[in-house]
């Protein structure tokens, strides 16, 4: 039995110090800049006049539910308006650092780019039904990456007439190293895909 | 009756040959004779009672030769130079003779079902990964995303359901990610052994799947020293490994050795018949250093390995929504394809593991007491194409300590009876490495194991048989952060119990049946309980068992009605062998209660896009298959080998198929040598042809678009059925061709090999079901690889 009693010690002495190593380290929480939940679409009018506000809430990020548009785009005919796009963690609160992620998209210009699909007829200008493949209208981009290519963040559209039932897409990507004078919405990596419902009525 | 005839007069290590010729005591000579080295079953003796084991090192061996009727012989042998035995086994008169095995490690247990992969078979297929490697054995699979990454797949069943055990410790690192390949170092290997019945209870509960042992040859324990060098290079990639060993024995402490030995693998992009794989090269460095004394009653070993490698996934993947995997899947080439280049870029994987075993053992009244602590680390980092800022942040980075000690104890009980018994405890601890910028896919956490098991043997003339079981109990805590950045804790237990039956019997000198009936169960992974999110280059969402289906909140582990995995094995093989003639097959039935799969539920929409996805869910599997090997020996020059291996999976519940499951496959084999063994000169030259069928059995298909059209409409994007789907039919079938042919040349005890090898030698344009990336691309095309040995 001496034989194995060193054993044993050893044994029990290398189990004891096994299980006390174990450290209960709690995870530190992570900033989460990639984590979009929602989109809000700011029509506002170039000859002045209140601007037509859509959002589009996905309320659980990467969880089964479904991003929602809160409702319709509501356009008067025949009029000009500026889009602008901005990106939010809604799942953050207002205020809280990386709850807004417009900005990180804007410093990213040349990498990324906002392309556009939409009912035919529903714009007079642009015409056509957009630029997401296998479209390959024009868009009236009125912002562009440090390259002087386009990227639609901010962007100008003239409606057509009287009509609802229509739609209106937008698709943001991702394109590193390959954003170039003929890339196309089928390049690179889906940032954002969202489609809202659109009408035109009269003023 | 032993004779020593020595051949060489220099030493070689690793390049040593044992040739010995068995005879009865009545003078016959016994064709088919099973010889093992250190248990293992290594060669059966020719028609004139020949036998031949090459790349042995130098060191001490235990070799066991078999013969139904005759008694068992088990004599050690201290290699030093090429040596060559003759061996008389006496008639066996029913009595038993009392046979002590000096092997301390890894003992085979006696009725199972295993495959080996050593010597000769190892060194030709050298500069393969692992999992590659592995597929070299009739029966064993891969899972595979893309060329670079292989994970070994036994009877169906890969990842959390095999246990790999690396130079005796069990190899811990984040086995649960299909992408995830094994970090060990097939240059450091001098066998593989795959135990797939469930006899093998000493190394753990988890093996549902099979046992994988990876062993170095025994460290020297005669002075002198000794090594080698390798170089691989290949066409496909561009690059290679070079490696080289050193091992030697001490003059001054008898049975002390030692050995060292590093391999450097570098490949560039791969490349299919048609088109570039751009970003799918490999940087690899491994080394591992090794000392230890070994004699009668004791010895201890010390090994220390290093892993370290960083591979790239083929860039096209990068995808992030189901339009995004549309583009992928209709693109030839794939997405970002450039010209060929050795820049390893994003997406990319940078792996790490380090491995400290220390162990000692004791001989003492016929029994041997091994005690066994290790310590292992392994970091993971993930790199995705991210936004510019945090494309040089790891996407998923995790540090994983594990501390094992093991005790066993080896008793030689009355008669011919064994006993074995044992403890294994381990200690766990997963952190995920602050700065990401990503909710961590699978929480941090720490886990306590405590296993206990006890196993018997009894030999009774020309029966085997085997009983072992095993309790094991696991505590785990939890901390992670829930979709919405929330944190998250739990605490829980789980116990349960393994219990195996196994039978051999050689029913004559050309016939062995052995049957084994075992019940294991295994663990959760935590990430089967809490993965939330999107893996590389897969279009869903993955949900684990614990995330509420509607709000996705984690539910603690206690409110959840969880039962482990279970399996219930059934494997028997049958070998039959005369002078021309060997055969063997394998037939398996694995019935697996709880089986933890992912199921696709449903289709979300996110900011991104549509995805579907996927919930981990338990359910009834059943696994049937055969493995068979048939070989024709001519004559000593010419043999022909034919393989089959055939699986067949199904969930019993929803009365539906799995995926990724091997598709069938057949292998034909011509194998020629010339004839002079003994010459100083050696040719040998071989062919094969691999057919793999398509999976007839695979899930249903829903493509990209049915979805996004069905989800358009309002419709049920899973047209009104939960069975599991895939985006893309399978492959069809295909045939690959192969041939090698090598040259060995022996110059005053230098020994220098060259082989030429050439794998998918038509270059055929083919895509693998097993493959995660066959989505995306071809498989790789033409591979010539030239192969240089030099051993001293």
């Amino acid at each position: 039995m001496k034989r194995y009693f060193s054993f044993i010690l050893l044994f029990a002495g290398a189990a004891l110090s096994l299980y006390i190593s174990g450290c209960d380290d709690d995870p530190e929480k992570e900033d989460v800049p990639e984590l979009v939940t929602k989109i809000k679409l700011t029509f506002t009018p170039v000859t002045g006049g209140s601007p037509v506000v859509v959002t589009a809430v996905d309320p659980d990020g990467e969880g089964p539910q479904d991003l929602t548009p809160d409702g319709s785009i509501n356009l008067r005919e025949n009029t000009t308006y500026q889009l602008s796009i901005e990106l939010f963690n809604d799942l953050l609160n207002p205020g809280e650092e990386g709850y807004d992620l417009t900005e990180e998209i804007e410093e990213e210009a040349d990498e990324h780019q906002f392309f556009f699909g939409f009912s035919s007829g529903v714009f007079s200008s642009p015409s056509g039904t957009g630029n997401i493949a296998p479209s390959t209208g024009s868009i009236n981009y009125l912002d562009e990456d440090s390259n002087g290519r386009p990227l639609g963040l901010l962007t100008e559209w003239t409606t057509a007439g009287i009509q609802s039932g229509k739609s209106f897409r937008v698709v943001l990507k991702h394109q590193p190293g390959i954003k170039s004078a003929t890339s196309t919405s089928a390049d690179g990596e889906t940032d954002v895909d969202v489609t809202f419902a659109l009408s035109i009525t009269g003023s | 009756m032993l004779f020593l005839i020595a051949v060489n007069a220099h030493a070689q290590p690793c390049s040593l040959k044992l040739s010995g010729a068995v005879r009865s005591d009545d003078g016959e000579w016994l064709a088919g004779t099973v010889v093992r080295i250190n248990a293992q079953l290594f060669t059966t003796a020719d028609e004139s009672g020949r036998f031949i084991v090459e790349n042995l090192c130098r060191g001490t061996y235990t070799v066991t030769l078999q013969f139904v009727g005759y008694k068992t012989k088990v004599e050690e042998v201290h290699l030093e130079k090429d040596t060559t035995l003759h061996f008389v086994l006496e008639t066996d008169r029913a009595v038993l003779e009392e046979v002590f095995v000096h092997d301390h490690f890894q003992p085979l247990p006696e009725t199972g079902s295993y495959k080996v992969l050593s010597g000769e078979q190892l060194i030709r297929n050298r500069g393969m990964a692992l999992g590659e490697l592995m597929r070299q054995a009739s029966g064993i699979n891969t899972l595979q995303t893309g060329p670079s990454v292989f994970k070994p797949v036994i009877n169906g069943l890969h990842s959390q359901r095999l246990l790999l055990i690396n130079n005796g410790v069990r190899h811990e690192s984040q086995q649960w990610g299909a992408e995830h390949a094994p970090e060990i170092d097939p240059f450091f290997a001098s066998d593989i052994v795959v135990i797939t019945d469930a006899s093998a209870l000493q190394y753990g509960p988890e093996a549902l799947g099979g046992v994988v042992l990876v062993s170095p040859a025994p460290l020297p324990e005669e002075p002198g020293w000794g090594g080698e060098f390798q170089s691989v290079l290949q066409s496909n990639g561009r690059g290679g490994v070079l490696s080289w060993m050193a091992e030697g024995g001490s003059k001054k402490h008898k049975g002390l050795g030692w050995r060292s030995q590093m391999s450097y693998k570098r490949l560039g992009d791969f490349h299919t018949p048609r088109y570039v794989l751009s970003n799918t090269g490999v940087k690899e460095l491994n080394f591992s250093v090794a000392t230890g004394m070994h004699r009668e009653d004791k010895g201890w070993d010390i090994f220390f390995s290093h892993f370290q490698t960083e591979l790239g996934i083929l860039k096209g993947t990068s995808i992030s929504s189901l339009e995004d995997l549309k583009q992928a899947m209709n693109r030839e080439p794939p997405q970002y394809s450039t010209g060929f280049t050795y820049d390893i870029q994003n997406p990319r994987q940078q792996v790490q593991h380090n491995l400290l075993k220390l162990q000692g053992h004791r001989h003492v009244n016929k029994g041997d007491l091994i005690l066994q602590y290790a310590f292992q680390h392994n970091n993971r980092k993930e790199y995705d194409l991210r936004r510019q800022s945090l494309n040089k942040l790891p996407a998923m980075d995790m540090d994983l300590f594990t501390q094992t000690l093991d005790a066993c104890w080896k008793q030689h009980g009355r008669g011919a009876l064994w006993y074995q018994a044992g403890i294994n405890l381990l200690q766990q601890s997963n952190n995920n490495v602050p700065g990401t910028q990503r909710i961590p896919f699978i929480p941090n956490y720490n886990q306590y194991g405590a296993g206990i098991f006890l196993s018997a043997d009894l030999n009774l003339n020309t029966w085997f048989i085997n009983g072992s079981l095993r309790y094991d109990h696991r505590f785990f805590n939890v901390s992670g952060f829930d979709f919405a950045n929330r944190s998250y804790t739990d605490q829980f237990n789980l116990g349960n119990t393994a219990v195996s039956v196994g039978v051999r019997r050689d029913v004559n000198r050309y016939v062995r049946i052995s049957s084994n009936f075992g019940t294991t169960w295994r663990p959760p992974h935590v990430s089967e309980l809490y993965s939330m999110g999107v893996h590389q280059s897969v279009a869903a969402i993955e949900y684990g068992l614990l995330l509420d289906r509607t709000t996705s909140t984690v539910i603690p582990f206690g409110q959840y009605n969880f039962h482990p995995e279970r399996s219930l094995k059934w494997t028997t093989s049958v070998s039959v062998q005369n002078k021309n003639w060997r055969t063997e097959g394998t037939v398996y039935i694995n019935y697996l209660t709880n089986f933890t799969y992912l199921r696709p539920e449903g289709v979300t929409r996110n900011i991104r896009g549509v995805y579907p996805y996927l919930r981990y869910v338990q359910t009834q599997a059943l696994f049937t298959g055969m493995d068979w090997q048939g070989e024709w020996r001519v004559n000593p020059t010419l043999s022909f080998t034919t393989r089959l291996s055939l699986i067949r999976a199904e969930d019993r519940k929803n009365k539906d198929y799995l995926i990724y499951i091997p598709p069938n496959q057949y292998a034909f084999i011509i194998a020629w040598k010339n004839p002079n063994e003994s010459k100083r000169l050696r040719f040998y030259a071989e062919t094969y042809l691999r057919f793999t069928d398509r999976q007839r059995r695979a899930p249903r298909v829903i493509t990209v678009d049915e979805i996004l059209n069905a989800y358009e409409h309002g419709t049920d994007p899973l047209q009104g059925s939960d069975k599991i789907f895939d985006f893309m039919p399978a492959p069809d079938a295909y045939v690959l061709l192969g041939a090698e042919a090598g040259v060995a040349l022996q110059l005053n005890g230098n020994k220098m090999e060259l082989r030429l090898r050439g794998d998918n030698l038509l270059n055929t344009a083919y895509r693998d079901y097993t493959d995660r990336l066959r989505y995306y691309a071809l498989e790789t095309g033409r591979n010539i690889v030239l192969s240089v040995r030099y051993s001293f």
